[in-house]
């Protein structure tokens, strides 16, 4: 990696660091797992399931803002603001820019990642200390996993961003976009797996429909694939093989992403 | 000069304000629950669609669902309410979309089974989510020892009472007295004594206080029964023959005098010689307006 892009990639993840929207975000997460402390107590006996639960939903939460409204200011804004041709001006190639911006955000992602798995494994301990009997079905190593699969699924999440960023000329559509490929992605299984239901089979859909259907889970990010967060709560073990795959399958999905935008990127007359 | 007054008068007016903002909430805090109590909506979504909403956050709005139906049951509970057929839907209802959302959640499944089997005497209903349970929970024991429990005692079956509790036994964590249970189950026909240890081990792990001291009523009812069945089998043992009331316990002082029912009834022996109360184990309604307004409400 060339000194050029390294430095392009501290410049994002320290521009990222600069939004304030980052404070609000992380207090809210924090705010988050603490309500955990309170809210496992109304629970019968499976508190660690309720606090797993809480503390990655608060981690997945707090990702998702990021992702939504810091990366996109981080790319669509330079293009919003047209600041994208100081950056242009230096000697960075464009393809370049798009994965210096997209290593920075991940670099950003991932230091946030890292503080609310502390925060959040703070947490844990505190309430595993004071209910213990009840913490008999908790593995850490489950819980890393879960932290794990859900850092991959913003690792594509995030070129997702990126690829809608050199398409479109607005921030706002570039959000549109990416909040629906998200809502889409997490669904697409659901839907897919409901409509092989015996229910579904009296439903009448159109030819259609079920085509758009078909098209749509291949093009698709399964993104429901990166969420493990039920199985860590009940500390389910999964197997290498299955982390393997969605290991294999975010970095190639997300390459692919990057590559055609890029491609586009290269092409595209900024104006 | 009036700037001044202004300036002056304001902290006033926001003291004035807090407190205002205090006695509007708290009547509002009233309004609300009578408000809830009469629109209570018992109906939760079919996991077709909470699943599809949920997206990734499936385990917290399964934790979520479970709340709203424990909330829903402590309430009940705590006015000694009468639940009905349609509380018991609810309930099957929304423990099934749960148990969709997160399949491994035992809390759901357990309270599930407590108030369909002892509560409602549905239990289809409760032997069809502990199957699911038991698709999932492989390695708890706790899964087949509720099945056999509900065969043995609710169904009168014995041959799956005892199959499921000897599966049970052979499963990590599950009691010492569980493979004796089982294989004397036939012995215990007709007894409360698995019903009591069943409820002892459900109380030692139960958190919510509304329900352990609903399954604690339960138990020292069971409790109670136990010792009055052993108290007409030395009747028995001296007479020859069994006690046709449960006075005569007393007159012929094997016990000294005749225990309260919990729930409020009174202890009878019946044909086949077995004590049962006429309060079949469950709270009487505390006034009849209350019913009236439950009534009303659904």
């Amino acid at each position: 990696m060339s000194k050029k892009m390294i430095a392009l990639i501290i410049l994002t993840f320290k521009e990222g660091v600069r939004d304030r929207a980052l404070i609000g975000i992380g207090l809210f997460s924090v705010f988050m797992m603490g309500g955990a402390l309170v809210v496992v107590s109304l629970f019968m006996r499976e508190l660690h399931k309720v606090s797993v639960d809480i503390n990655l939903s608060a981690i997945t939460f707090a990702g998702l803002l990021l992702t939504f409204f810091v990366s996109i200011n981080l790319i669509a804004k330079d293009m919003d603001k047209h600041t994208i041709y100081c950056v242009l001006s230096k000697p960075f190639s464009r393809s370049q820019y798009i994965w210096g911006k997209f290593l920075g955000i991940m670099l950003l992602i991932i230091v946030a990642f890292g503080i609310l798995t502390l925060c959040s494994s703070a947490t844990i301990f505190f309430i595993k200390s004071q209910y213990e009997v009840y913490f008999k079905g908790f593995s850490w190593f489950s819980f890393y996993t879960a932290i794990y699969a859900e850092l991959l699924m913003f690792f594509l999440l995030n070129a997702v961003v990126i690829f809608y960023s050199t398409i479109t000329t607005s921030s706002f559509i570039t959000l549109l976009f990416s909040i629906s490929t998200y809502i889409a992605g997490q669904t697409i299984e659901e839907v897919v797996l409901f409509l092989k239901t015996r229910g579904a089979a009296d439903m009448v859909l159109s030819e259609g429909i079920n085509k758009i259907i078909d098209v749509a889970q291949y093009i698709l990010p399964n993104l429901s694939v990166f969420d493990l967060k039920v199985q860590s709560a009940h500390a389910v073990s999964i197997s290498n093989g299955y982390l393997f795959s969605i290991t294999a399958y975010s970095l190639i999905y997300t390459m692919i992403l990057l590559l055609v935008a890029s491609f586009i990127f290269t092409r595209r007359e900024l104006k | 000069m009036r700037p001044v007054l202004l300036k002056s008068l304001s902290p006033l007016f926001l003291i004035l304000l807090i407190v205002l903002c205090f006695l509007v909430q708290k009547d509002l805090a009233i309004k609300r629950e009578h408000f809830l109590e009469k629109t209570y909506m018992d109906y939760t979504l079919p996991s077709k669609v909470s699943g599809i909403v949920a997206m990734e956050f499936k385990g917290i709005v399964s934790d979520f669902l479970f709340l709203k139906v424990s909330t829903f049951l402590g309430d009940k509970f705590m006015k000694r309410l009468m639940l009905g057929d349609r509380h018991a839907e609810y309930i099957y209802n929304s423990v099934d979309v749960i148990t969709d959302l997160d399949p491994w959640f035992w809390d759901a499944y357990l309270l599930a089974n407590m108030v369909l089997s002892w509560d409602f005497r549905k239990i289809d209903k409760a032997n069809t989510l502990l199957f699911k349970a038991r698709e999932y929970r492989t390695d708890d024991f706790q899964v087949p020892y509720q099945i056999g429990f509900n065969y043995y005692y609710f169904l009168k079956d014995n041959t799956n009472g005892a199959k499921y509790m000897m599966e049970a036994s052979k499963l990590p964590g599950s009691p010492a007295y569980l493979t004796s249970l089982a294989a004397r189950l036939f012995m215990y026909q007709n007894q409360y004594k698995p019903a009591i240890l069943f409820l002892k081990d459900v109380i030692a792990k139960t958190r919510n206080p509304v329900l352990k001291k609903r399954f604690e009523t339960r138990l020292n009812t069971l409790i109670v029964l136990d010792d009055l069945e052993k108290a007409v089998d030395k009747f028995k043992e001296i007479y020859g023959h069994f006690p046709l009331k449960i006075s005569d316990l007393v007159e012929k002082k094997i016990i000294e005098k005749i225990p309260q029912d919990p729930y409020g009834g009174d202890f009878f022996i019946m044909k086949n010689s077995r004590v049962f109360t006429t309060s079949k184990m469950v709270f009487k309604k505390r006034k009849p307006s209350q019913e009236k307004q439950f009534d009303s409400s659904n």
